[in-house]
């Protein structure tokens, strides 16, 4: 993107109202026209996969839980299941189907409170503060099943840490009775609401060719007809046999990534209902050995954001080689920058919303091989310096 | 298409009260499950030491008095803690909980965040050797 | 209700100057009262706007580099002074206008455009992209909302046969409410009424989460505790001359309570039913619905008048 020096570049970043978390985002303008963008994230690098290597395989999994808040029991989920691939095992399945069902609840969570920060970055704040109101529902629920309403750490390795017991399964039905009619409400809303529709409708439209080009994934993707969705495509847990539909939607616009994201919450509450009733009966845990034989394993779930991968390499010691993580968001990037071109300036920040970015999710750091110079491998101290050093 | 189709939310909720907790004035009860401070019960412990290496803060400690007669005391602390209940499973003799009484943890030094748990005159004989220790650095 | 007070005592005390202050930072707390109750939410407590106010003073203030300091300092001095000046004219409380002249309409509203010049003015000033940003809004917004909103005023004025705003308010006063007798012309001047103060959902001139703060973005402590005071006025003048001409005059206080707040709260319940329109879309409501509007509601009232003066 060359940059004409008669327009003017609006940063968007990295400390903006618009943004929950920081990335640098240039638009070049021509009045309200954005004529070009680019991105710079890298901002909340915290040394994650550095981190995983000094640590024990049980002490990794809370440390991979708090990559991101919002999705944090997918990525301990991700990592459990990469290491019971290494180790061998076979969890019982009610372990699998309580992990399937904190997954759901938490993506009902995840999409609920996108809506509400998509709305209030279009200025449509009561209905940021309304649908806020409705996802403490979801937080209770699961603030009663596994005591905390932020990283829920259910996982163990070798199955979960506690039971679905019928008084909650009393209590989650009677919560997904309220959040079903809520978000038929809000479906409503984004559907019909004529100011609502203006601005999003024809925004940052996407065909199915360009989604598949640019490596669009998840609802980002599924809104303009990609029909890609690892809970069907690979089927992990108790998918097969709690199975989801894949929820896709034609006009690839901002509106249609509002409508399948709440779509997909309906399709969560479907499911969770059928779990409660359901559920299979057994152990919660297995034996994992501390020791996990060395080997290479790599396993992706169907984040609220779209496909997370981890890879995990093991020599056979209690701490793991290398813990790998691609997040989602880190593929939807592309999306933004190439559809920000020729629309208003006022649409940027909608945009950005619409693919649902989590910054601290995908901030990793790669280190280029130039020319002659072998493969390097930077000790923990050496990786911290060059953070500071770099911002200086 | 119809033009606000929130309003008759709206007109309810001005007759409704607001969804806002007023804590701390008002408190409602926490889950049984809530992850609160961790909590030791001396008196099945064997010295182990699972809840220690399993810690992903580090934030408990295990200081022996005198392992043959099974005296320990627990050095925890509850800033470094994540509550992540890793250790209450590790445990295989059941010694550790997470209260859901006492979660009010905040504090303004560091002092109130580490605490010692163990038998009373445990606890007297660590801190007469601490004092003693420290008295002949001095 | 008349008050034989000499002027400069209006103009600094009351019922203008320091009480206009006052009673605009009562308004913009029944504002964001009622935004809040409505948002199902608790609101802030009574005192908020007047703490927030001296906050302000209290802080530093920061010139960024690059602006003609005097007009830096001077932009929001005019503003607070413009909109205190149009409170001279209209019935503020339920008293006669403090100062009363032909075609003193006409200065009222010019004055309140003064404040959203100097709002744009003051952004066009500083090297800031989301100053810059914001004051080609606030003038682009202050285009196009300012045609209808004045034809809507006109209504009364043709009704009443004067372009003197006490005048019209005698006239409204006695006849029977003109927002029975002219309803379009009722809707044009509040939708009117939410474009001039900038209130959701024509905000984009601030939108805080694409232009962090428009044009008084780079604007702390001083500076944007009187910018911020010169809205809470107008806000107040606003409400005053819509309910005087359309809400059947304002006799006394305790009228000019009931209808302003009453109006106030219909404001605030358009402002929390929709989402923000973008700039483009503000201009094209206005210049297409909203002058359609005026322009048939003044042709019934042109008729109504040859009409009847034929039977």
């Amino acid at each position: 993107m060359t940059a004409d020096t008669n327009k003017f570049v609006i940063p968007i970043g990295p400390q903006h109202p618009a943004l929950k978390e920081p990335a640098n985002f240039e638009f070049w303008v021509d009045g309200e026209i954005v004529t070009g963008a680019s991105v710079r994230l890298g901002y909340v690098h915290r040394g994650i996969e550095k981190g995983a290597e000094v640590r024990t395989w049980t002490q990794n999994l809370y440390l991979m839980e708090r990559i991101c808040g919002i999705c944090s029991h997918v990525h301990a989920t991700a990592y459990t299941l990469g290491v019971e691939k290494l180790a061998g095992v076979e969890v019982p399945p009610r372990a699998n189907a309580i992990r399937q069902l904190m997954a759901e609840l938490e993506r009902i969570h995840s999409h609920m409170l996108w809506l509400g920060v998509a709305a209030h970055e279009g200025g449509f704040d009561t209905l940021f503060m309304y649908s806020w109101r409705d996802r403490e529902t979801v937080m209770d629920l699961l603030e009663k099943i596994s005591g905390n309403k932020v990283h829920y750490s259910a996982n163990l390795l070798g199955g979960v840490k506690f039971d679905i017991t019928p008084e909650l399964a009393t209590e989650v039905h009677k919560g997904l009775d309220f959040l079903e009619e809520r978000n038929r409400f809000y479906l409503k809303v984004v559907t019909t609401d004529e100011t609502f529709i203006g601005r999003t409708r024809d925004i940052g439209t996407m065909t199915t060719e360009k989604a598949e080009f640019l490596g669009a994934i998840g609802p980002t993707a599924r809104a303009s007809g990609v029909a890609r969705d690892i809970r069907v495509d690979a089927p992990y847990l108790t998918y097969e046999q709690f199975p989801v539909k894949v929820m896709t939607h034609t006009s690839g616009d901002l509106h249609g990534r509002f409508i399948v994201r709440i779509h997909e919450t309906f399709e969560s509450i479907r499911v969770i209902r059928e779990i409660l009733d359901h559920m299979p009966q057994g152990d919660l845990t297995t034996r994992v050995p501390r020791r996990i034989p060395a080997g290479e394993a790599v396993s992706r779930v169907e984040a609220p954001r779209g496909e997370l991968l981890y890879f995990i390499a093991s020599n056979g010691s209690e701490k793991p080689e290398r813990v790998k993580v691609r997040t989602p968001s880190l593929c939807n990037w592309s999306t933004v920058l190439s559809l920000a071109i020729g629309l208003k300036l006022a649409d940027m920040p909608m945009l950005l919303s619409g693919i649902d970015p989590c910054f601290s999710c995908n901030d990793r750091s790669i280190s280029l091989k130039r020319g002659q110079q072998g493969a390097q491998v930077w000790s923990w101290e050496k990786l911290r310096q060059y953070g500071i050093e770099y911002y200086r | 298409m119809s033009v606000g189709p929130m309003i008759s939310d709206l007109l309810r909720s001005l007759f409704k009260q607001p969804a806002t907790e007023l804590y701390p004035f008002v408190k409602t009860p926490a889950p049984i499950r809530l992850r609160g401070k961790l909590m030791w019960d001396p008196t099945n412990c064997t010295g182990c030491q699972l809840c220690v290496k399993d810690c992903p803060a580090n934030a408990i400690e295990l200081i022996v008095i005198d392992k043959a007669n099974k005296r320990f005391i627990m050095n925890y602390h509850a800033d470094h803690c994540i509550y992540c209940a890793q250790c209450v499973v590790s445990c295989r003799f059941n010694c550790l909980r997470l209260s859901n009484e006492d979660w009010e943890l905040a504090a303004a030094q560091k002092q109130p965040f580490v605490m010692y748990y163990g038998k009373e005159e445990d606890i007297a004989l660590f801190m007469e050797q601490a004092a003693k220790a420290g008295a002949e650095q001095a | 209700m008349n008050l034989p007070l000499p002027s400069i005592f209006v103009l600094l005390i009351f019922p203008g100057g320091l009480f206009l202050i006052a009673s605009g930072l009562i308004y913009q707390w029944a504002d964001r009262k009622l935004v809040a109750r409505f948002q199902n939410r608790i609101g802030p407590r009574f005192i908020q706007p007047l703490a927030d106010t001296l906050k302000l003073l209290a802080k530093e203030e920061i010139t960024p580099v690059g602006v003609h300091k005097g007009l830096f300092f001077a932009l929001p001095v005019i503003a607070l002074a413009a909109a205190l000046t149009a409170g001279l004219y209209v019935p503020l409380f339920g008293f006669q206008p403090a100062a009363s002249f032909r075609g003193d309409l006409i200065i009222a509203l010019y004055a309140l455009s003064v404040l959203t010049l100097a709002m744009g003015l003051a952004g066009a000033n500083t090297t800031s992209r989301f100053s810059l940003v914001g004051a080609t809004r606030t003038l682009t917004q202050l285009f196009s909302y300012e045609a209808p909103f004045l034809l809507s005023l006109l209504g009364p004025a043709i009704a009443a046969g004067t372009w003197q705003i006490s005048e019209i308010h005698t006239y409204a006063h006695q006849n029977l409410w003109l927002m029975i007798a002219q309803p379009i012309g009722f809707v044009v001047a509040m939708i009117g009424l939410m474009g001039k103060l900038e209130l959701p959902p024509f905000d984009a001139p601030e939108a805080e989460t694409e232009i962090v703060a428009g044009a008084m973005t780079e604007y702390s402590g001083r500076g944007f505790a009187l910018f911020r005071l010169g809205k809470d006025v107008e806000l107040v003048i606003g409400l005053t001359l819509v309910s005087a001409f359309y809400l059947g005059g304002l006799a006394n206080p305790l009228e000019f309570m009931l209808k302003t707040l009453a109006l106030l709260l219909v404001l605030a319940l358009l402002q929390t039913a929709f989402a923000r329109l973008r700039i483009d879309q503000t201009v094209g409501l206005w210049w297409r619905a909203g002058a359609l509007l005026a322009v048939v509601q003044l042709i019934a009232i042109v008729l109504g008048r040859n009409l009847g003066s034929i039977f």
